[in-house]
């Protein structure tokens, strides 16, 4: 029968990311270390928990007793400790003072480099209270936070100061002590609704216990418990609860006992857009909001998640009076930046630093305007009404409503521009632009919204590396990388493909006067490595990092979709069974003719057999392959190399010596296989792609 | 409670907890962290218990006295203690109670909330606390003051006296404030809010702010004898003996250029870029205060541990 160990540090309120964090660390340290102690069973079970107060730690399955451990150790060569008599000399009686055995206990053990002196060391096990003890003060060291403090005399950094410490292995305490903290069996309950301190007669049963001194210990516990009331008050309410997965692992992490309080406030602020209205509560009071139904409007209410209720009717009076402030507040900005139209912000821009060596929002806004422009052009879409939304799109960061929230970018500008009566494309592209904001978050839908979000992100992009700012390690911080994955991704999920080159170089055209980049060859080139650095990391996965890179080599930096295509159709052809053939063949046929000239065939050098046939049936599908490619139909030109030149090249490496004496017929079947080589090259480099099994050619590298 | 009960309250509160009850500061100062009783005194191993009032000015807060929360110059009521002492967030709770407020049958809570001063190479660790949602006072554990690391640490303890006054009085608008028997917040205030507030963003002189700026900046250096050449690793290097330094006539004109800081800020006379030179300015300047403030004292044997030693 092993014990239960038990572990809480009591502390001070812990911020609410710091806990789940804290945890995560102290789980695995004590799993590192009871391994390390030998105190692991099978039935090792470690579970950290807590709340803003407390950090707890519960042990199950630990070992009754340290096994003893039996080990040999090996000392000087035998030579250097006895002499040829067998007399001991000064190593042998040092190494066996040292390890506590008699000389006589030493043996001779034979080994590469000799004969050696070793001894059996026997290591009683300690009993396992005295090793916690030991290794507990480890334990709450190796406890990590994203930012840790001092507090009086300032010698010990943790999450926050610690107030008491419980250490029990059944019902014995582990003693031990930490930050000046002596650990023993006396916890506390909730800070206000049970206050005084009290004994745990032992491990098991703690969460009972302290639920009864109204704390809920597990995170999963209470967050159910929190979620339930919030449900329940929000039915009582008549409506619905928002969901804020967010919001509720916020909430949960700053209470000890969940309960939630409901408020309300005047119905005539729900005229302000819903997106005000919750980030009024959620940002800075941390409310939850409550609509009539699913997706329905929303109700003049909210839900507090707060850590006591005794007296419910003063709590929401106060909640309510602050929220009342809060949305006046709101209420005021929204009717001072409806005075005037939004591009009534534009001139603002003007004083707005973008970067500062690139100049300021103003200047980037009339840079969006062309690029959008031209963009548009290219794609079809409408080139006036993309222009306009550049011009507006970032007017209302110059509000005072985003100054003050500033996640509501976009979202007020819509909302501004809607009322205003700006036409809906242009509107939504306000918000949409900045879309997607991260791997979960969509491409825009709108035409209009995809032009101006790739102008944005171009625009940044071209600017920063223009001026080296350029992505280095885990350093981005004008989240380069994910600016090039956005126009990536709205290439290929999103309503518009890109032509990567002459976005890059309108660009860079449009930085003209605005700031002094490096020539556009330069950050034409850096960029295209960087996209196509970026389009092999989004793809590899799913297609093979090979199949990627032979597509790129063979694509001209111009349409992203033209890429997929590639990638898709030698994705296609990998998965047929004559692949790995055909990938060979030309594997062999590229390096081969890596360092020779091109130039015509001439039909009278060529060989009857398989040198002839391969020629005769390459001359009349070449055409065929280069239109098919021409068209980006891809497949249809793999298909064609598949089934046509197949079986003859094969053939032809089986029965044909290329690298003869006689330099004219050589030099003539390079041509021929040179020709193969570029017109499947123009596809994909196949002799980038990996095969299973190696050509016969030692100098082809897979 | 009226206003200036709430701060009698408070003074008797923590004088009966050991703190010397001290006067606000007498120059503009953005919070009550600037008065050298919490600036230079958080530096160095001596201990310290103080408590006051700081009048403080956020130029950019004003709103010309329309705005029944937001203003230009508020009060704060300052606690320092040094070392923190363990108990700290009970003594909190307890000035509460001594407010009238119970903390049990209201929801009190402790929510993260770092703290940094820029100009001041200051920061901490801490929270504020929310009385019923309502954000009633800042609690921080400083860490580190004019760039030097702090040991012991102090405990600062900063309760916005109008924001708890508005909730024991129950009023929405700052300036329906009962300050003293029929005299009102807005009969002390609401024309000084207005007359500052129009100062700051429209009439402040912008060349003058600039030059006294730059005037108290060269004699921050001239009363400390802060050299232009600085030591390894950019330590800053002193020509004058830390008692030849006027440490404290020096960390007043530091003060100085902080508040021209902010009165330039407000005016709108500051690019982006310019600020964060401005800042770095004033960091330079705090941090030379600092540092002498420390040598200072320790060249005068840290008199106030021998105190602490005879009062235990």
């Amino acid at each position: 029968m092993s014990a239960d160990f038990l572990l809480e540090i009591g502390t001070e309120e812990l911020p609410s990311s710091f806990v789940r964090h804290a945890l995560r660390s102290m789980e695995a340290s004590a799993a590192e270390l009871v391994r390390q102690a030998r105190l692991a069973t099978d039935e090792l079970q470690i579970q950290a928990m807590g709340t803003p107060r407390r950090l707890t730690l519960r042990i199950h399955g630990l070992a009754e007793q340290q096994p003893d451990r039996d080990e040999t150790v090996s000392g000087p060569p035998w030579a250097a400790a006895f002499e040829a008599d067998g007399t001991p000399k000064k190593a042998a009686t040092g190494f066996a003072k040292k390890h506590g055995v008699a000389v006589d206990a030493l043996v001779k053990t034979a080994t590469d480099k000799g004969d050696y002196v070793s001894v059996q060391v026997h290591e009683a096990g300690q009993a396992t209270h005295e090793v916690l003890a030991e290794l507990l003060p480890q334990l709450c060291q190796r406890i990590s936070f994203p930012k840790s403090m001092r507090w009086g005399p300032g010698e010990i950094a943790f999450g926050r100061p610690i107030h008491w410490i419980v250490s029990l292995l059944g019902s014995d305490v582990v003693e031990f002590s930490f930050a000046n903290v002596t650990a023993g069996r006396t916890t506390r309950g909730h800070r206000f609704l049970a206050p005084a301190e009290f004994e745990l007669a032992q491990a098991s049963g703690y969460e009972a216990t302290l639920e009864a001194a109204r704390v809920i210990v597990d995170i999963e516990a209470r967050k159910a418990r929190m979620m339930n009331a919030l449900h329940s008050a929000a039915k009582e309410l008549g409506g619905v609860l928002e969901p804020d997965a967010f919001l509720a692992d916020e909430c949960v992490s700053l209470v000890e006992e969940p309960f939630v309080v409901p408020g309300g406030f005047d119905e005539a602020f729900l005229a302000l857009p819903d997106e005000v209205v919750i980030s009024v509560m959620r940002d800075h009071q941390r409310y939850f909001a409550v609509r009539e139904s699913e997706g329905g409007a929303l109700l003049p209410a909210y839900l507090n998640v707060v850590n006591t209720a005794e007296d419910p009717a003063t709590i929401a009076k106060g909640n309510d009076r602050v929220l009342r402030a809060r949305l006046a507040d709101a209420r005021f900005f929204v009717e001072e930046d409806l005075k005037a139209p939004l591009s009534d912000r534009l001139p603002k821009l003007d004083s707005v630093v973008f970067q500062s060596k690139l100049g300021t929002m103003g200047a980037k806004v009339r840079r969006l305007e062309s690029n959008a422009n031209a963009i548009a052009e290219r794609v079809g879409a409408d080139a006036g009404a993309s222009q306009a939304a550049a011009r507006i799109c970032k007017a209302d960061l110059e509000t005072l409503i985003v100054y003050e929230f500033p996640e509501l970018q976009g979202e007020m500008g819509r909302w501004y521009a809607l009322r205003e009566g700006v036409e809906p494309a242009v509107a939504d592209a306000i918000r949409d632009h900045y879309r997607p904001q991260g791997a979960d978050d969509g491409v825009p839908d709108g035409l209009v919204s995809a032009v101006v979000a790739v102008a944005d992100r171009i625009d940044t992009l071209v600017g920063c590396f223009g001026i080296g700012l350029v992505p280095s390690g885990s350093a981005d911080p004008f989240a380069l990388r994910r600016a090039a994955l956005g126009i990536i991704r709205i290439a290929l999920e999103g309503p518009i493909d890109i032509d990567l080159g002459a976005l890059i170089s309108g660009a860079h055209q449009s930085y003209a006067g605005d700031a002094k980049l490096k020539p556009a060859p330069d950050v034409q080139a850096s960029l295209d490595e960087f996209f196509r650095g970026r389009i092999r990391a989004m793809l590899k996965d799913q297609h093979g990092g090979d199949v990627v890179d032979a597509c790129l080599g063979a694509w001209d930096g111009t349409s992203i979709r033209d890429l997929r295509t590639r990638i898709e159709a030698v994705a296609a052809l990998r998965s047929a069974p004559e692949f790995e053939a055909l990938a060979i063949a030309f594997k062999r046929a590229f390096n081969i003719t890596k360092e020779s000239g091109r130039g015509a065939v001439d039909p009278s050098l060529l060989e009857d057999g398989a040198e002839r046939e391969l020629a005769e049936r390459f001359s009349t599908v070449r055409d065929q392959i280069r239109e098919a490619t021409n068209a980006r139909r891809y497949g249809d030109a793999l298909k064609l190399v598949a089934q046509e030149l197949g079986a003859p090249i094969d053939r032809f490496f089986e029965e044909v010596f290329v690298m003869v004496d006689d330099a004219r017929i050589r030099d003539n079947r390079l041509r021929l296989l040179g020709e193969i080589a570029d017109t499947v090259n123009g596809i994909a480099h196949f002799h980038q792609l990996g095969t299973k099994l190696q050509s016969r050619d030692p100098s082809v590298s897979t | 409670m009226t206003f200036q009960e709430l701060i009698l309250a408070l003074e008797r509160f923590w004088s009966e907890h050991g703190c010397l009850i001290v006067q606000p500061y007498n120059s503009e100062v953005g919070a009550g962290t600037f008065n050298p009783h919490t600036f230079l005194r958080a530096i160095g191993p001596e201990p310290w218990n103080v408590a006051y009032v700081e009048p403080s000015r956020r130029p950019t807060d004003g709103r010309y006295g329309e705005n029944p929360n937001r203003l230009q110059q508020f009060h704060q009521y300052q606690v320092i203690l040094k070392p923190s002492p363990l108990d700290i967030q009970e003594l909190y709770l307890e000035s509460l109670r001594a407010l009238g407020t119970d903390p049990s049958r209201h929801d009190i809570r402790f929510i993260e909330d770092d703290w940094e001063s820029p100009t001041l190479g200051a920061w901490g660790l801490g929270w504020q606390v929310w009385l019923d949602g309502l954000e009633i006072s800042q609690f921080t554990y400083f860490q580190q003051c004019g760039g030097i690391d702090c040991k012991p640490i102090s405990g600062e303890l900063t309760y916005g006296l109008e924001r708890i006054a508005m909730y024991l009085q129950d009023v929405d608008d700052v300036y329906e404030l009962e300050w003293a028997p029929g005299i009102r917040y807005g009969d002390l205030y609401k024309r000084a809010e207005w007359e500052w507030s129009t100062y700051n963003f429209e009439q402040a002189d912008v060349d003058l702010q600039k030059r006294l700026f730059e005037e108290y900046e060269t004699q921050v250096a001239a009363l400390l004898g802060l050299s232009e050449q600085k030591g390894k690793g950019g330590a800053l290097q002193f020509d004058r003996a830390p008692l030849e330094r006027l440490v404290l006539p020096a960390y007043d004109a530091v003060i100085k250029c902080s508040h021209y800081f902010n009165v330039l800020d407000a005016r709108g006379a500051i690019s982006v870029t310019e600020r964060q030179r401005y800042i770095g300015r004033v960091r330079v300047l705090a941090r030379a205060a600092a540092e002498s403030w420390y040598a200072q004292r320790e060249a005068l044997g840290f008199p106030l541990l021998d105190t602490a030693a005879a009062a235990q």
